[in-house]
């Protein structure tokens, strides 16, 4: 080789080398021009495909939520545009990650810490957007969007929030929309939420979720290699916003209902209590507070975490509904249950007197008249009215401990009655088998005489006892209480209209739950609650003072104080002889120890402002703390 | 040491020259080419631009800089025709030291992107001085290689030459770059090819370096190099790291087809999908942005460019010029291969810029001038019969 080519004189010019290196130069040419070719020509496609997979993704376009509104057509929450500030993990580099946190807390005034723990809790992957504030002003949206480099993985989005009209006053009710969780987000994911979504969480938002939130759209969109949108291409598919929702709730009446309960709770410091409305014939909840509240703006707007420690850490529980989330004592409210048993087991009827006074005898044990007097023979009548403890002893005794469990559960005691709420808890029923499951005995004979009373181990929701006396009110018939009247779609047609929903027609003679209206009636007549009768409209109703914790050093028990009372359709000259009351108000006032029952004032005071009534019966004197025995 | 011969001349004898050059030998195809090549460049800085989003004619863009460095570039070659390329000759020992003074200098006061020693500022401009060290070192060893004609073939010529290469190589790759370092052994390799050297010899050279390869990749490499150097094999794996910019190069250049997604339009190109796409890998908005063809007039444009180089070389009655043009065709050659080859993934990443193409005043300049000094060649030493 080297002969052929290096034949010849030493020279500085050489044919042969030149030629060589022209053949290199086309060799080498060739060679690129070969796999230039397979890659555009022969895989041009492939390419291609790739090159746009690369710059397009498909994003979801939010659906708007739907509105809420009450039974009045008044608008509860509002979507209005705010700027969220969210990081993209895989974007925030962990050597400056403390510098820009420390810088992005700084512009948005938030604790470092709230933002660590956020980036941390990041539900979805380290490519996903975390949500870290919410409603940040217009400025300061702008400020970080343009620090830009300073701030990497940092962005900014536009979205819609939830603005709560009333705030605390409906916070129960509606609830709130927050963060996907990272527990939640494997399970949502099928259903096209994304990572830093917002879902209902509490509330109507949370029961509703599914009608509210809509079908997200999707389009394609156009993005660089960091990821930021340079244009939307397309829009795949639309977003359909969500179904509003009309309320059973009348503004006004939770209004009034607020006001009553925060009148007796500022005046005497109570730490709890609820008022709840509801209309018998139908099952829907008029009013429904649960003092204390929070304000679901708080939440709507990204709460801090320190802020939602305090409101956890609170020992009387302001994030829980007490209407349907809280296990009490019923007390003397529960006789309603034991009535009602009695006279359907025909173990008495409405003339047979007992005795009452100062107290019964079982075994050595003596249970107590709550006067430690009696009133001498009564009937049904007299023992509701006076909330005589003896004669309803008696009942609970003729009954047996599972006759007057039946007759709770055909009041829809002991399981949740099913309220368009999240959350609800069921309440206690004792009976033998209950007893023996929970704690491996038998019911005891006082324990039924106090079960009878609704002591010992008788626990109910606000909710399921308002229920029981809508029962009552309406005849036998026990709805499931609704909140939600109507679901309306975004065209504004009634997608789902209000209908009762029935749980059960009681097992009772009409005239049985007559005689208990009559005895609720005489409870008020009998000035067992004060002034009451001297309403201009007619109540009927029954008071409770359950004991609960532990005695006092003088042996006492603090109590709770509880009402429920109904109203026949026409106030003023209607009977109770008729199923025909559209109004029954439930008060309950949580460790009262009040000189009178304050729920029974509670609820006079509600119904003063409900009707309009000028005059004001309140009796303030018994509005006081007095830790004595006094009403029943 | 006595390697370099420099030629007694005297005043007389240039000046003789300067009068006598023969204005009609000027190749008028050469400086075309160059001037199309030189036009493609400023193309792709003037998309470059666009898809950074900038208004191309502001002060500080690819293209405003890339109008003001072709400008530079037209005067050097202006000025290196007219110069008589005989002065070189004579100065091959002081320009020799020149070469090193720079690449000292820049190892001293350079910057560059990772502690890197790459380019001066000067002003607001910066430039790398190794770019023009490669013509430095052409000129260095064209004169050596025509002051041996008739022991060219001979051991201690070509180890000569090695040795006269190796410290500018060792200076670059201390700053470290890589890519340029073996710019200057392909230098070396084809301007001992073309002068006649040994083949014998020249086997043994590089086996010999080959030899040097292990060792070379143990000690002197860097991690990142070596990354660089191997993801080429298989760009697939690590997409979020070396091997990112090779796939996105790919599928920027496939993703061009025939005729391309238009100028300006590269979707890769304007989404930052390739990085450094001005400088190392503007070779792939061409293709993305001009598709199959465009790159074929490049390559042609290129062929025809170094025909013209090696026909003035083979001209040249100097034998100093055929050597010169050997290394300026080895170098251009050289880049050409290893700068798109790493676009298309068929050769390691290396930062090696496209002649012409890439962004970058000092190479540019550094081109003008060798083409002028070819220029200056080929109107003095033009042989008779062609």
């Amino acid at each position: 080789m080297s002969t052929l080519v290096d034949s010849g004189p030493v020279e500085a010019r050489r044919l042969s080398r030149f030629v060589v290196f022209a053949l290199i130069v086309v060799v080498a040419v060739g060679a690129l021009t070969a796999r230039l070719f397979y890659l555009q020509v022969s895989n041009g496609g492939q390419y291609a495909t790739l090159s746009t997979r690369n710059r397009t993704v498909l994003e979801p376009i939010p659906a708007p939520r739907g509105v809420i509104y009450d039974r009045n057509g008044r608008a509860l929450v509002s979507n209005v545009a705010t700027f969220a500030v969210k990081i993209r993990p895989a974007d925030l580099p962990n050597q400056v990650r403390d510098e820009v946190v420390a810088r992005l807390a700084s512009m948005i005034k938030m604790d470092p810490s709230d933002i660590n723990a956020s980036i941390d809790a990041n539900p979805g992957s380290a490519f996903d957007l975390v949500r870290i504030a919410q409603d940040v002003d217009e400025s300061t949206a702008r400020l970080i969007s343009e620090a830009g480099d300073a701030l990497p993985g940092v962005e900014v989005a536009v979205e819609a929030r939830r603005q709560y009209a009333e705030g605390p006053l409906m916070s129960h009710i509606l609830g709130y929309t927050g963060p996907v969780s990272a527990e939640q987000l494997p399970r949502l994911r099928d259903r096209g939420y994304q990572p830093d979504d917002l879902l209902g969480k509490a509330g109507v938002e949370s029961t509703y979720e599914a009608e509210l939130r809509g079908t997200y759209g999707q389009e394609s969109v156009e993005r660089d290699a960091t990821g930021r949108r340079t244009q939307v291409l397309q829009t795949v598919q639309r977003a359909d916003p969500g179904a509003s929702l009309t309320l059973t709730i009348d503004t006004q009446a939770q209004k009034d209902a607020q006001k009553a309960l925060r009148w007796a709770m500022d005046k005497i410091g109570l730490k709890r209590g609820v008022v709840i409305a509801m209309n018998p014939q139908t099952g829907e909840v008029l009013a429904m507070v649960s003092l204390p509240t929070y304000d679901n703006n708080l939440f709507a707007r990204g709460i801090s975490n320190a802020d939602f420690a305090s409101l956890l850490k609170d020992p009387d529980k302001p994030l829980l509904n007490h209407a349907t989330q809280g296990n009490y004592p019923p007390g003397s409210t529960y006789k309603l249950v034991t009535g009602t048993g009695a006279l359907a087991d025909r173990k008495i009827t409405d003339q047979t007197r007992l005795i009452t006074k100062g107290y019964l005898t079982l075994g050595s044990t003596r249970f107590y008249e709550w006067n430690r007097r009696g009133w001498g023979p009564c009937d049904i009548y007299c023992g509701f009215g006076h909330s005589s403890d003896t004669f309803f002893f008696q009942l609970a005794g003729k009954l047996g401990i599972d006759r007057l469990g039946y007759w709770a559960k055909e009041y829809g005691f002991g399981s949740p009655t099913g309220i368009d709420l999240p959350g609800e808890v069921s309440g206690i029923v004792p009976t033998n088998a209950w007893k023996q499951e929970v704690l491996g005995a038998p019911v005891f004979g006082g324990e039924t005489y106090q079960a009878g009373i609704g002591q010992g181990y008788d626990v109910v929701t606000p909710i399921q006892l308002i229920n029981a006396y809508t029962a009552l009110a309406n005849g036998g018939t026990l709805y499931e209480p609704q909140i939600v009247r109507e679901v309306i779609g975004p065209d504004g047609t009634v997608i789902r209209p209000f209908e009762p929903k029935v749980l059960q027609e009681m097992d009772v003679k009409p005239s049985v739950l007559k005689t208990m209206r009559n005895a609720a009636r005489n409870t008020v007549l009998l000035r067992h609650t004060y002034n009451l009768v001297d309403l201009p409209i007619k109540v009927a109703g029954k008071s409770g003072t359950a004991e609960f914790g532990k005695r006092d050093k003088k042996g006492r028990l603090p109590y709770h104080s509880w009402f429920v009372g109904f109203v026949p359709k026409d106030p003023k000259n209607g009977s109770f002889d008729k199923p025909d009351s559209e109004l029954v108000v439930l008060a309950f006032a949580f460790d009262s120890r009040t000189k009178g029952n304050v729920a029974t004032e509670i609820v006079k005071y509600f119904l003063q402002l409900h009707y309009g009534i000028k005059k004001d019966y309140r009796n303030f004197d018994l509005v006081e703390r007095g830790n004595l025995y006094q009403g029943n | 040491m006595g390697v370099i011969r420099s030629q007694p001349a005297r005043m007389t004898d240039w000046a003789a020259a300067s009068v006598g050059a023969a204005w009609r030998s000027f190749d008028l195809q050469l400086a075309t080419y160059a001037a199309l090549l030189l036009s493609v460049g400023l193309v792709m800085a003037y998309t470059n631009s666009v898809e950074a989003g900038s208004t191309p004619l502001e002060v500080g863009t690819t293209f405003s800089r890339g109008l003001m460095w072709a400008g530079i570039a037209i005067v050097a070659f202006v000025i290196t025709n007219v110069f008589d390329y005989r002065w070189l000759k004579t100065l091959a020992w002081p320009i020799y030291g020149l070469q090193l003074g720079l690449l000292v200098l820049t190892l001293l006061i350079g910057s560059g992107v990772g502690g890197s020693a790459r380019w001066i500022a000067l002003g607001p401009l910066t430039f790398q001085f190794s770019e023009l060290a490669k013509i430095l070192m052409i000129i260095v060893l064209a004169q050596y290689l025509s002051s041996r004609v008739g022991e060219l073939d001979r051991l201690r010529t070509i180890l000569g030459a090695c040795l006269l290469v190796g410290p500018p190589l060792v200076l670059v790759m201390l700053q470290p770059d890589l890519g340029t370092s073996l710019v200057f052994a392909a230098i070396l390799a084809g301007m001992l090819f073309m002068s006649g050297a040994s083949l014998k010899w020249l086997a043994a050279l590089g086996a010999a370096t080959a030899a040097m390869v292990p060792v070379a990749w143990t000690y002197i490499l860097r991690d990142y190099q070596k990354e660089r150097l191997t993801s080429y094999l298989n760009p697939t794996p690590d997409l979020q790291g070396a091997g990112y910019q090779l796939y996105q190069s790919q599928i920027a250049v496939g993703s061009g087809g025939w005729i391309g997604k238009g100028l300006t339009n590269g979707t890769q190109a304007q989404g930052d999908f390739l990085p450094v796409q001005s400088t190392d890998f503007v070779f792939s908005v061409l293709a993305e942005e001009l598709g199959f063809i465009g790159a074929m007039v490049l390559f042609g444009l290129f062929i025809v460019l170094m025909w013209r180089i090696l026909v003035a070389g083979w001209r040249s009655r100097d034998p100093f010029g055929t050597m010169f043009a050997a290394g300026i065709a080895s170098m251009i050659l050289f880049q050409l291969v290893v700068n798109v080859g790493m676009v298309i993934g068929i050769m390691p990443i290396t930062g090696i810029p496209l002649p012409f193409v890439t962004h970058g005043g000092a190479s540019l300049v550094s081109m003008a001038v060798g083409l002028g000094i070819l220029q200056s060649i080929n109107i003095r030493q033009t042989r008779a019969e062609w």
